[in-house]
């Protein structure tokens, strides 16, 4: 299969947040802010790719009835794993995404890629639909977290574009994620089909 | 698009949506006479601007987003303009009240269609987007009568209903119900005269614009809780006469105070988010007022009529789906 | 390869297969990483210590005590950080919490000097409203009106809001806040107190 079909297929055209509305929890919960969407996408990434890879490489050795189960301990392994190495080593994003990050396992783009992608497709390609998938879900975190914080306090990366007063608070609150969303699903839509 | 006609005899109302529209600001204009008494110059800027804001943006979204014929002649966006505006502190900067007809007109309403397809009503859709956004400003009453020449920077004060959340209830024995009645307190700048919004509600059930299930369901609701709550806090000695003047005085006052009159009668009533059936409007009167008093009671805002509309919108769908009119020849 | 077909013995060794490498797996990165997430976490707290008491030379983490208050909010555990300098106590950092937030849990730090006035403060963990409550980071070391609460001592100023007859601006329209953050800092300084009668005591 060609591979820039695969990425450019995750990235625009399966774009897991925009098109699939797929883990929406994450997608939610951690875009107050441009960085801690980023950070979030960023680990779904690292655990997509791994994930997806290994799952392939050893689809062949898990029996059919127990692929789900297999699937979830390969997926949560990786997640155990990015969890213990951020706390060691990235303390301050640690404590930003910190409950968000073991619900990575629960997320269903993980096990909807093992099961449409990675159990069907050989380990080169399915690293390229990790990639692809996990790089569409960082862009739009990060775009939804620089369109939240911005509104909700004038600030992109944390750097003041306005006056933080001015920012609309409930953008950075649960009600405000929603709005932002279906708005930027809609923009991206109309995009689209243009 | 499916149209469903539900069979006949049809009905057919003499009103248009305009004449309806026009109506409603009439029976709106002694409380806001009452605003421009107690809080002068801020009040005026504040509702124009909100009716302004609101009346351009409806007209760039038909125009240009939805490139439709622009419909501003049917007053519904300078209705919703007005009661958005009604429902502000009088000392709001103006570029806050912009952005509530923002979520009013562009997120509530017209995003979901328009006139006639919004799920939530749009003025209170508005208040809460600002009242959340920008809880500072929103929760900053000026002082009525105080400083009428002023704007933003007017004297400010709490509301009664803040006061008794946070003073609890005892507290009640100073309030003076008079002013109440007559409008000498803080608030939002459309919610504060009782007389003058009783007086639209006549009007309004005079000239046939509303029934009267939804707002007497709402306050019967809102004062047999809160008399229940009063009684309840004053020891619960049904014998005493003392007892029960305590407790009609405290449900007279939940009665009064906040924004209640104004959304019962004005907001709850509006025709799109609210049943069709005059059984649906009780029940669902009945939930505004519950909702309303166990806000202010226990919940974390000391107003909660806004919120409490809004909740009983989302239900709106469900209450007509289950209580539908009887057929007509049948029992 | 051919796909493994589901017997009972194939799902068996498979699945313990996957299990036993990811549990040896997870085994050996948590050896790894066992160290720096310990020397992470006291590194975190090594440093909220030191903005709030920036003067000594023993270590307080290590000689940290624990301490049971109680006071209007029941009982409340607070950690004391002594800090010593040649030798002498010259204040110490509190860490303690309050429920009563408008979103529940407030944990502080709390720096006193010796002689009981607060040096500085930090909000470890919260929950409350951002723009409103989540303000309390800034606001009482903002010198302005009465909101400041740095250089005062719990001991001789009425630390409490103005709502409840006390002498600090609360944080506009976040009054629950306020009152919780204040109650924790009154709860620290009680705590701070006691530790300084067990150092006269020795």
């Amino acid at each position: 299969m060609n591979k820039t079909k695969i990425l450019l297929n995750g990235l625009i055209k399966e774009n897991p947040t925009f098109v699939l509305l797929l883990g929406m929890c994450p997608t939610l919960g951690t875009t107050t802010s441009a960085s801690g969407g980023l950070g979030m996408g960023l680990s779904t990434l690292f655990v997509l790719i791994c994930s997806n890879v290994v799952i392939s490489m050893a689809k062949n050795i898990i029996p059919d009835k127990v692929r789900i189960p297999a699937f979830i301990v390969i997926i949560a392994t990786f997640v155990t794993i990015l969890q213990l190495c951020m706390q060691a080593y990235l303390p301050d994003l640690y404590d930003t995404l910190g409950l968000f990050i073991p619900l990575i396992v629960v997320n269903c783009i993980l096990l909807g890629r093992a099961e449409a992608f990675a159990a069907k497709h050989t380990p080169g390609d399915s690293f390229f639909d990790g990639l692809g998938i996990g790089l569409g879900f960082t862009v739009a975190l990060t775009l939804l977290g620089c369109v939240r914080e911005l509104l909700g306090t004038g600030h992109i990366f944390g750097i003041p574009v306005y006056p933080e007063e001015y920012g609309s608070l409930i953008f950075i609150l649960a009600p405000g994620a929603f709005i932002a969303l279906g708005f930027l699903i809609a923009i991206i839509h109309a995009i689209k089909t243009r | 698009m499916e149209l469903t006609v539900s069979p006949a005899p049809h009905i057919h109302g003499n009103l248009t949506v305009s004449q309806c529209m026009y109506n409603v600001i009439i029976a709106l204009l002694p409380a806001f006479a009452v605003s421009l008494y107690f809080f002068g110059i801020g009040a005026l800027i504040v509702t124009l601007s909100s009716i302004l804001s609101c009346v351009i943006i409806e007209y760039l979204i038909q125009k240009y987003l939805l490139k439709e014929k622009p419909s501003i002649g049917n007053g519904s966006a300078i209705l919703t303009g007005f009661l958005l505006g009604l429902n502000l502190p009088s000392n709001l900067p103006i570029w806050i009240v912009i952005i509530g007809a923002v979520a009013a007109i562009g997120i509530t309403k017209m995003a979901f269609g328009g006139l006639g397809n919004n799920l939530f009503n749009p003025a209170l859709a508005g208040r809460v987007f600002l009242l959340i956004s920008f809880p500072t400003y929103m929760t900053q009453w000026p002082v009525p009568g105080a400083s009428r020449w002023s704007y933003t920077d007017a004297e400010t004060g709490a509301t009664l209903l803040s006061k008794l959340k946070e003073e609890g209830y005892q507290w009640i024995d100073q309030v003076d119900i008079t002013n109440l009645w007559i409008g000498n307190q803080g608030g939002s700048l459309g919610e504060v005269g009782a007389i003058a919004l009783l007086l639209g509600f006549a009007f309004l059930l005079y000239r046939r614009i509303i029934s009267w299930h939804i707002p007497v369901s709402i306050f019967a609701t809102v004062f047999l809780f809160s008399l229940a709550l009063g009684l309840g806090a004053e020891g619960g000695n049904l014998q005493d006469a003392h007892i029960w003047q305590g407790a009609f005085d405290f449900a007279l006052i939940q009665l009064l105070s906040g924004g209640l009159l104004l959304g019962a009668i004005y907001m709850a009533t509006d025709y799109v988010t609210s049943p069709m059936t005059s059984k649906g409007m009780v029940i669902y009167g009945i939930g505004i007022g519950i909702l309303t008093v166990v806000i202010r009671q226990w919940g974390g805002y000391p107003e909660g009529v806004s919120f409490a509309i809004l909740i009983m919108n989302a239900f709106t769908p469900l209450i007509n789906n289950y209580i539908k009119p009887k057929r007509f020849g049948r029992a | 390869m051919k796909k493994i077909d589901s017997t009972f013995w194939n799902m068996l060794w498979s699945l313990t297969l996957i299990t036993a490498v990811a549990g040896g797996l997870l085994g050996y990165t948590h050896r790894l990483t066992e160290e720096p997430i310990a020397r992470a976490e006291k590194a975190g707290r090594e440093k909220a210590i030191q903005e709030v008491i920036p003067e000594y030379d023993n270590s307080p983490i290590d000689e940290q005590q624990t301490y049971t208050v109680r006071n209007e909010y029941g009982e409340t555990t607070a950690i004391v950080y002594p800090a010593q300098k040649e030798g002498r106590l010259s204040g110490a950092a509190v860490e303690c919490s309050n429920n009563t937030g408008y979103g529940g849990e407030i944990r502080i730090i709390v720096g006193f000097n010796a002689d009981g006035t607060i040096k500085d403060y930090r909000v470890l963990k919260h929950e409350e409203t951002p723009g409103l409550g989540a303000k309390m980071g800034e606001w009482f070391r903002t010198p302005k009106n009465d909101q400041n609460i740095l250089g005062k001592s719990p001991a001789k100023n009425n630390l409490q809001v103005k709502q409840e007859s006390g002498e600090v601006d609360a944080i506009t329209a976040a009054t629950i806040t306020s009152r919780a953050f204040l109650g924790a800092v009154r709860t620290a300084y009680k705590a701070y107190a006691e530790t300084m009668k067990g150092g006269k005591d020795e």
